[in-house]
Formats: C-alpha cells, sequence, structure tokens
C-alpha cells in the first residue's frame, strides 16, 4: 500500500458534527458530491460557502480531542469529509457516532497523539496506512499512529460495511458471522 | 472475573459465554427503529445489500416524528415518500402522524425493546433504551440496513463506568437535574467517550421509568456509548401489559470490571441548568435565579413524559405564565398526550396560559412547530443547547427540568422551583 501525501487542515479547537454538517443539510440525502459542498461550514466562517471547505484541497484532518463530537449520528458528516477529498483524519480521539460511521465508510480515523501540537494549517503530511507512520514533511517530524483494529482494515479493504455484508450476503457466509 | 450487564448482553446476543472491553462481535438485534428523515435512505441502503427480506418486518420499527405535522411541502414530500416505503414492506409497527410520538418514547412504551437485548435506531437518542435494561444504541443508516437485512451488527465491546447514586431526592429535583449534574461532573463528551455508564444505587432504584429513560437519554450526550440501569419490579410492572416477549432478571455481577465508579449523593443535589451553548456549562439554579427569558419549551425525548408534565401541572395550576412568556408543551406521544389529558394536566397547563402541539420533536432539532428566531432566550427541558439548535444561531438556550420551567414561566425570569418566588 502506498503513502497518501498532501496538505492537512489543524483544527484549532473542538471540531462538533452539528458544525461539520449544518442543521438545515440534516434531511439531505447522504451522497458525497452532495454532502461535500458545505461540509464544515460551521467549523470556520472561511467554509461557510459552497465548496469553501472542499476548495482548499486538504488530503488530511489533524484535529485534538473527541473529533466530530456531540452526538449525531447522521452519515453525512463522513460523506461530507470524503467528498471534499479528505483521505484520513489523525485526531487524540474521536467521538463514537463518527468513528463507527468512519470504519463503515473505509474513512481512515486514526488515533495519534500530540501530532496536532507539532502542525499548522498547510503542512505537507505522508500517510503510510501498512506502518501507521505519519511523517510531517513541512517540519521534519515523525508520528507513530495507534494500530487499527483488523476487523477495520477487514472493512476497508472490502470497500465499506456495504460491500463487505454484500459479498457475505452472495456467497452465503453472512450467517457466519459472530 | 465477573462481567458487567452490558457485557453480558454483548455475551448472550453474540452466541459467547464471556467477552472483555475491547472485543469486536456480531451481535443479535432485537429490533431496528427508523424515521421519517433518514427512512427511506435506509430502506433503500437496505435493498442495495441483495438480501430477499427484511430479517423480521415485526422488528422493523417505523417513526414519523421529527417532520410531523410537515412544515414544508418539501418535508411533506419526503413524508410521503417514506410513507410509500414503509407500505410497501407492509411494516406493521409504523407510528404515522395521529399515532405518531418521538421514537425512543415510543420505542420503549410500545414494548419494542426488552431487558438484555439490543436495539438500535438511526437517531442519537437511543440510549433510552438501556432504561428497562436494554443495550441502545444509535447507528447510521448503513449499520441499520444491515442489521435489517441480517439480524445482526458490529459493537466493540465498551468499558464500563459506573455511577453509584444513593441518598434522598428532594422535592422539585428532577432525573434531569442529575443528568445535567453528571454532565458538569464529566464535561460534554469528555471522558466517557465509549463507555457504557451504568446507573445503580439506591436512588436510582427510587427513580419511576420516566426518570430512568431521562438519564439513559442523556448518556449519549455525555459522548457514552449506551447508558443503562438494571431491571427490577419497577421495569417487571412497566412491561406487564407492554410486551409479550419474555426476558429474565440481569445484573452486573459484583466483582465485574469498571474503569471507574462514581458516586453521587442526590441528598444535596438541587435543580440545575445548563447555560446556553455548552451542554457542560451547568450551574446550579441559585446561581442563575433572575435571569429573565421569552421562550419556554417542554417536551422531547428527554423530558416530554407524563410524569413532566404532572409535575408543570402541580406548579402552574391556578397560576398563570407572565404576560411575555411563550410556553410550549409537547408530549412525547400520542399515549402520553392521551393521559396528560385523562389525568387533567393538560386542561390545568392550558389554562395557566401553555400552548399544546400533537406529539412530534417539535422544535428540539429547529426543524418545526416553534422554532426560535434571532433574540430569543429559551429554557427549554430538552437535551441539546449548542448554536442554533433549535433554529436561529443567534438565540439562546438554557436547558432544565420540566419544574424549573414551569416555576419560571410564572415569574418569567430563572425562577427555583423550591423557593417561594412563584407560590
Ligand atoms: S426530541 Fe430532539 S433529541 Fe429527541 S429524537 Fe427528537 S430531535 Fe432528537
Amino acid at each position: 500500500m502506498q503513502s497518501i501525501i498532501g496538505k492537512a487542515w489543524v483544527a484549532k479547537g473542538y471540531v462538533m458534527s452539528f458544525d461539520m454538517i449544518l442543521q438545515r443539510f440534516w434531511t439531505a440525502p447522504v451522497d458525497p458530491a452532495e454532502n461535500a459542498k458545505w461540509v464544515m461550514a460551521g467549523v470556520d466562517e472561511a467554509f461557510n460557502r459552497e465548496d469553501g471547505f472542499k476548495n482548499m484541497g486538504y488530503t488530511f484532518i489533524v484535529a485534538g480531542h473527541n473529533f466530530a463530537g456531540g452526538g449525531k449520528s447522521i452519515e453525512h458528516c463522513i460523506t461530507g469529509l470524503m467528498g471534499a477529498g479528505i483521505q484520513a483524519v489523525f485526531a487524540t480521539s474521536f467521538a463514537r457516532l463518527q468513528f463507527r460511521n468512519a470504519i463503515n465508510y473505509g474513512l481512515p480515523f486514526i488515533t495519534c497523539k500530540d501530532m496536532n501540537l507539532h502542525c499548522e494549517t498547510g503542512d505537507e503530511l505522508a500517510y503510510d496506512p501498512a506502518t501507521g507512520t505519519i511523517e510531517n514533511r513541512t517540519r521534519g517530524t515523525r508520528f507513530q499512529s495507534v494500530p487499527q483494529a483488523p476487523f477495520v482494515a477487514e472493512v476497508a479493504a472490502a470497500g465499506g460495511l456495504m460491500n463487505f455484508i454484500r459479498q457475505r450476503i452472495s456467497d452465503g457466509s453472512v450467517a457466519t458471522l459472530r | 472475573m465477573g462481567m458487567t450487564i452490558t457485557e453480558k448482553i454483548m455475551a448472550s446476543n453474540s452466541g459467547r459465554e464471556s467477552v472483555v472491553p475491547g472485543q469486536l462481535v456480531w451481535a443479535d438485534i432485537h429490533t431496528v427503529m427508523t424515521m421519517d428523515y433518514l427512512g427511506k435512505q435506509t430502506f433503500r441502503a437496505f435493498e442495495s445489500l441483495g438480501a430477499k427480506q427484511l430479517f423480521d418486518k415485526n422488528r422493523v420499527i417505523c417513526v414519523s416524528d421529527h417532520l410531523v405535522p410537515p412544515p414544508t411541502p418539501e418535508f411533506a414530500t419526503m413524508l410521503n415518500e417514506w410513507r410509500d416505503v414503509v407500505h410497501r414492506y407492509e411494516i406493521p409497527h409504523f407510528y404515522d402522524l395521529g399515532r405518531q410520538g418521538i421514537a425512543h418514547q415510543l420505542m420503549v412504551e410500545q414494548g419494542h425493546v426488552l431487558p438484555g437485548r439490543i436495539s438500535i435506531g438511526t437517531d442519537s437518542h437511543a440510549n433510552t433504551y438501556g432504561a428497562v435494561g436494554a443495550v441502545g444504541n444509535a447507528v447510521g443508516v448503513s449499520d441499520a440496513a444491515v442489521a435489517m437485512a441480517t439480524g445482526k451488527l458490529w459493537f466493540r465491546v465498551p468499558e464500563s463506568v459506573r455511577f453509584h447514586v444513593t441518598g434522598t431526592w428532594q422535592p422539585w429535583v428532577m432525573a434531569k437535574d442529575l443528568s445535567l449534574h453528571i454532565m458538569g461532573m464529566m464535561h460534554w463528551n469528555g471522558h466517557l467517550i465509549y463507555k457504557t455508564l451504568e446507573f445503580g444505587g439506591p436512588a436510582i432504584e427510587a427513580l419511576g421509568m420516566a426518570g430512568r429513560m431521562t438519564l439513559c437519554n442523556m448518556t449519549v450526550d455525555l459522548g457514552a456509548k449506551n447508558g443503562i440501569i438494571s431491571p427490577d419490579a419497577i421495569t417487571q410492572a412497566y412491561l406487564s401489559g407492554r410486551t409479550e416477549d419474555v426476558w429474565s432478571p440481569l445484573a452486573s455481577d459484583a466483582d465485574a470490571p469498571y474503569d471507574a465508579v462514581y458516586e453521587v449523593d442526590v441528598t444535596n443535589l438541587g435543580p440545575m441548568l445548563s447555560r446556553p451553548d455548552k451542554l457542560d456549562d451547568t450551574a446550579p439554579v441559585e446561581a442563575l435565579a433572575g435571569t429573565p427569558f421569552n421562550k419556554a419549551f417542554v417536551g422531547t425525548c428527554t423530558n416530554g413524559r407524563t410524569e413532566d408534565f404532572a409535575i408543570m401541572a402541580s406548579i402552574l395550576r391556578g397560576r398563570q405564565v407572565r404576560r411575555g412568556v411563550n410556553l410550549l408543551c409537547i408530549p412525547a406521544s400520542t399515549d402520553v398526550y392521551l393521559e396528560c389529558l385523562r389525568e387533567g394536566y393538560v386542561e390545568a397547563l392550558v389554562a395557566a396560559g401553555a400552548a399544546f402541539e400533537t406529539s412530534s420533536c417539535g422544535p428540539c432539532a429547529g426543524i418545526h412547530t416553534g422554532v426560535a428566531g434571532d433574540g430569543d432566550v429559551i429554557l427549554s427541558a430538552g437535551n441539546r443547547n449548542m448554536k442554533g439548535r433549535m433554529g436561529s444561531r443567534h438565540a439562546q438556550i438554557y436547558l432544565t427540568s420540566p419544574a424549573v420551567v414551569a416555576a419560571s414561566c410564572i415569574t418569567g425570569v430563572i425562577t427555583d422551583p423550591r423557593s417561594d418566588d412563584w407560590t
């Protein structure tokens, strides 16, 4: 598996799911292209315009504690980020509901201590999914993330939970899942 | 080593003798709930999986709660499409306008959740189901679709945190006050991310089902995976007549492992509030007494139950809501509404100047029925107060108990129901 290389957006404060997808979009269809248009609109005034976040061309998000918290179960938060080109999120911890949705969609939500303290928006990062190392090329620093559970990798390899189950329904092995 | 109640449920529903925190299991799902604005998408996701049929159409519970009655042509159309899907699948348990209620209230009240089983819903406050000793979990559309097709879902077994609650409840103090107290103590989505929160002890055993639902409901706002209370005689009495399904008593073992155990004594607990924008910015009512507001709201899956309107009626009966304050009451379900009518609570409150609306989420999510405008200061018995939650981002929401709302509506400023300011 190749490293992913790109620019990071670094959260300054606590990022809430409510601000990632504003209320008026909760009832919209779950669709990466649609959800990406206004994703993060409530997080930063600069993103509060159509394609505001997407047009910044970020590949990664770096955040602190409880990323995507506030207790919203809508998948739009995840599909919005994916549609906007985000390929991994690094945080010291993640809120449960969106962590689960990220796993189901195969978007890496990677737990990593301290790297948010040593990173600025616009820094170039290289993430190696095979080893879990994150290199900050702008600052010449390296971080080791917490390894993902095997199940998470398995779901990601299948292309998400829906595909994972689809395959098992079609080959009849779904009954054996325990 | 013993197991906690949530571990036992994860084990028994995944065909295991035991589980440990961190373990990944595929567990059997008792019921799946989905509702109006995500329902059609959930069924569409289910269809895309290639399953021949629903795992059990009696255990897929469909509800119209966030959008009824519809405020716009777009939402009316969305509801029509939702109804078409539910009818196409011939879902027996469909709670639509006229028989509606907030999904989480209906799930518990109509016997769709059972002690010792796991139920999920495509809405965050599915944690409410822990009130009867079930694992209740909020999930996304994909998870619900997978469970609808397979009857199963993956779970990581959570670490357990116990709140051992003792002491005597003081007059006018409610489960909501304990919830807000814990919120202030643990911080919003702070130390409890991913944990299962177990509530026990004499002061929990003294709570009726309404209070237990309030407490478990707000565990999602603490960032927890679920909240749970061991079923007891109160649970048994509540469930008899609501479900034919059989269940057995269960509780955590005495030697079960906990990440942390917190002791709370309610004897000294008074009415609590959260200041606008941040749930964990809590304060005792004394600290905020005298603060003016112009709107009040009691309803939601947190505090829209008969007991909540009963305590309001006991305060407002024979008195008047102060001019300049709009008090909106929305029963959490049609059954709650009927009960409040029979008990005379609706009459007492309407005579006092409260407005009643038919059961729904109402303005809680800022979608319809009395949403917030710029400059509004709202005293709400709901569960969330972040910017824009009830409509305008330029409104302020104080969260509190129905007792505080009622006493404050008489004076027009935040008022301690224990004081004689309102009498
Ligand atoms: S009442 Fe409020 S919190 Fe409860 S389900 Fe409805 S919108 Fe959500």
